[in-house]
């Protein structure tokens, strides 16, 4: 017998019970789908039921075999009506026995819901009020997707086959091959941004077979996307693109482990949501969080694929994270961040630009994780796509690099930009290059004095005497519990201190941690 | 008596990003008297309405990250790239 078939006679279950017998079973599981008289809130009187026969036995057949294979059953049988069915008549029988229980009941449940998902079967409802549709496959029901198709329709129904995703094309290459599948199967990629780059590159990783894909993005859908994010629907708008990304990931390849995070990377949340990854994908458009990511991997050495586009080009850089190759700080000025040169709202940018770049980035990481040469280390690629330049420029790990050095003094994660920096003791954040600004007034100051060399400006003078500091000073503002310090931070920033931070938790959080 | 003007040479300069937009082209070969990069752009900056300062950039000496205090040659390829973040 054949582990799936169809009937156009009505079920006999008992007999079919009969065949699943074997007496080295422990238990039994079966699971009946029946016609029910209602279906989003349409009164149904009858279905019909009409497969693509000789593709649903041969995907059915595999359902069935690999559930047996996944759970060790002993037998298992999936029947299906075709034709017409009444109310309460038996659509769909799956029967399951095994050594136990647990092996039955599973491979009950996965074989149903393979069959729903998978199998290019559909039904007709006749309603109460003499109308019909055809409903199904159940795919067309997944959001954004659903249709109601009448039935002069259902001889063009668009998904007349649900396929498994099939990797021949790539497996054919020769520096692919089922090994290099093997690999793509098995690696993790964190994007990071699912934007203009984020697009591209997670529908070829997708694609690809990537077994598994986590998404950080923060933002919601704007219409303002849409030119250069044509993944999307101007419906969707106003819905978290993290979601959107992992839902299209999952429609393009069910396969891909896809896992969505809405939120902003920042330095206290970056390693646990990096962990546990290959490789990272900065598809990000700030530079706070590009040179985050940048610490990340020199304290972790993650590789980081850095990519980034202005108008009509862009820029492609690999950051390995060890010590003897350049980062993006060997590259960038110090004084680099957000709001100087522009990013696409403030610049503009054509759509297909970021297009061009995720596509590069996702080709370059495939390469990585198929160990093909590519981009260098030390090097960065700049393509013009106005004149279709490119050029490949030589960078060198700089020996004063801040964030090569940082790295090694093993100093808390920090984004740049970021206003309050935590630290373990005065001794770590000294070391990370912090001159101490006490905020404290006198009276805290006796109680409790700081190390010597600290600076003291307390807040009723914080304004008057800041001119007594120096505007690229790297300064830490330290107060009680960090309140004052962070106002006081946030104060100097607007004066034009960019390099000052607050103590995260004021001194207390020292205490607490020592 | 005036110190010697130095020789003049033929560069070909790219400028990418905000400069590329500021100049109104992606490239040019010129003749200049600018003994390193940092003379070149103050003297481009004469002719473009550049906001970004040296200090803010990256300049790249045949296809090779370089200093602004590098002398320049005959015959050079000089970039002037500034860090861009769009995505």
């Amino acid at each position: 017998m054949s582990p799936f078939r169809f009937s156009s006679s009505a079920l006999d279950t008992l007999a079919l019970q009969r065949e699943m017998r074997d007496e080295s079973c422990g238990g039994f599981a079966s699971f009946e789908g029946w016609v029910r008289n209602h279906n989003e809130g349409h009164a149904v009187t009858r279905l019909e039921y009409e497969a693509f026969a000789e593709l649903a036995e041969k995907d059915g057949s595999r359902i069935v075999n690999e559930a047996i294979a996944r759970f060790g059953a002993t037998r298992a049988a999936c029947v299906h009506r075709v034709g017409s069915l009444g109310l309460g008549d038996v659509a769909v029988w799956v029967g399951v026995s095994a050594a136990h229980r647990d092996e039955a009941f599973r491979a009950c449940r996965v074989i149903i819901d393979e069959v729903k998902h998978r199998l290019p079967i559909w039904k007709k409802e006749h309603y109460v009020n003499g109308d019909s549709g055809w409903v199904n496959c159940e795919r067309c029901a997944m959001p954004g997707a659903h249709t109601h198709e009448h039935e002069h329709e259902h001889a063009h129904h668009p998904h007349v086959h649900v396929p498994t995703p099939d990797y021949s094309r790539q497996i054919a290459l020769r520096e692919v091959g089922p090994e290099g599948q093997a690999r793509l199967r098995s690696a993790s990629v964190l994007v990071v941004g699912a934007g203009g780059l984020g697009v591209p590159v997670l529908q070829y990783l997708a694609g690809a077979g990537v077994g598994r894909l986590s998404i950080i993005d923060a933002d919601r859908l704007e219409p303002s996307n849409l030119h250069r994010q044509t993944w999307y629907a101007l419906s969707e708008c106003g819905q978290e693109k993290s979601t959107l990304a992992a839902t299209r990931v999952s429609a393009l390849n069910p396969e891909v482990r896809v896992e969505a995070h809405a939120l902003r990377l920042d330095a206290h949340n970056a390693e646990r949501l990096c962990a546990g990854h290959d490789l990272i994908l900065d598809c990000s458009d700030n530079f706070t969080t590009k040179f985050l990511l940048n610490d990340l991997a020199l304290r972790t050495g993650k590789p980081v694929l850095f990519a980034s586009v202005y108008q009509y080009e862009g820029q492609l850089q690999l950051v390995r994270g060890d010590d003897a190759t350049a980062c993006l700080r060997c590259v960038w000025p110090e004084a680099t961040r957000d709001g100087i040169v522009g990013n696409c709202a403030e610049a503009g940018v054509l759509g297909p630009v970021p297009g061009v770049f995720g596509s590069l980035q996702a080709l370059e990481a495939l390469k990585h994780l198929l160990g093909l040469p590519g981009l260098k280390p030390d090097e960065m690629l700049i393509f013009d796509l106005i004149t279709l330049s490119t050029q490949r420029l030589r960078a060198r790990r700089q020996p004063e690099c801040e964030a090569h050095r940082r790295a090694a003094s093993s100093a808390p994660l920090q984004a740049p930009d970021e206003l309050e920096v935590q630290f373990s003791s005065l001794a770590d954040a000294a070391s990370a290059g912090f001159a101490f600004v006490d905020v404290r007034d006198s009276r805290e100051r006796e109680a409790e004095p700081l190390p010597a060399g600290a600076l003291h400006l307390p807040m009723s003078k914080l304004l008057t005497d800041a001119a007594t500091l120096d505007l690229a000073g790297r300064y830490l503002l330290i107060c009680a519990t960090g309140k004052r310090s962070a106002a006081a931070a946030g104060l100097l920033r607007s004066q034009g201190f960019a390099e000052c931070r607050s103590l995260r938790g004021g001194l207390k959080s020292l205490k607490a941690s020592a | 008596m005036a110190e010697l003007a130095p020789p003049e040479r033929t560069i070909r300069v790219q400028y990418y990003a905000l400069l590329r937009e500021q100049a109104g082209r992606s490239d040019e070969t010129l003749t200049t008297g600018a003994r390193d990069p940092r003379e070149l752009y103050a003297e481009l900056r004469a002719r473009y309405p550049f906001t970004l300062p040296p200090e803010m950039l990256r300049v790249a000496i045949n296809a090779e990250f370089g200093e602004w205090s590098q002398p320049l040659k005959a015959g050079d390829a000089v970039v002037f790239i500034p860090p861009v973040a769009g995505g």
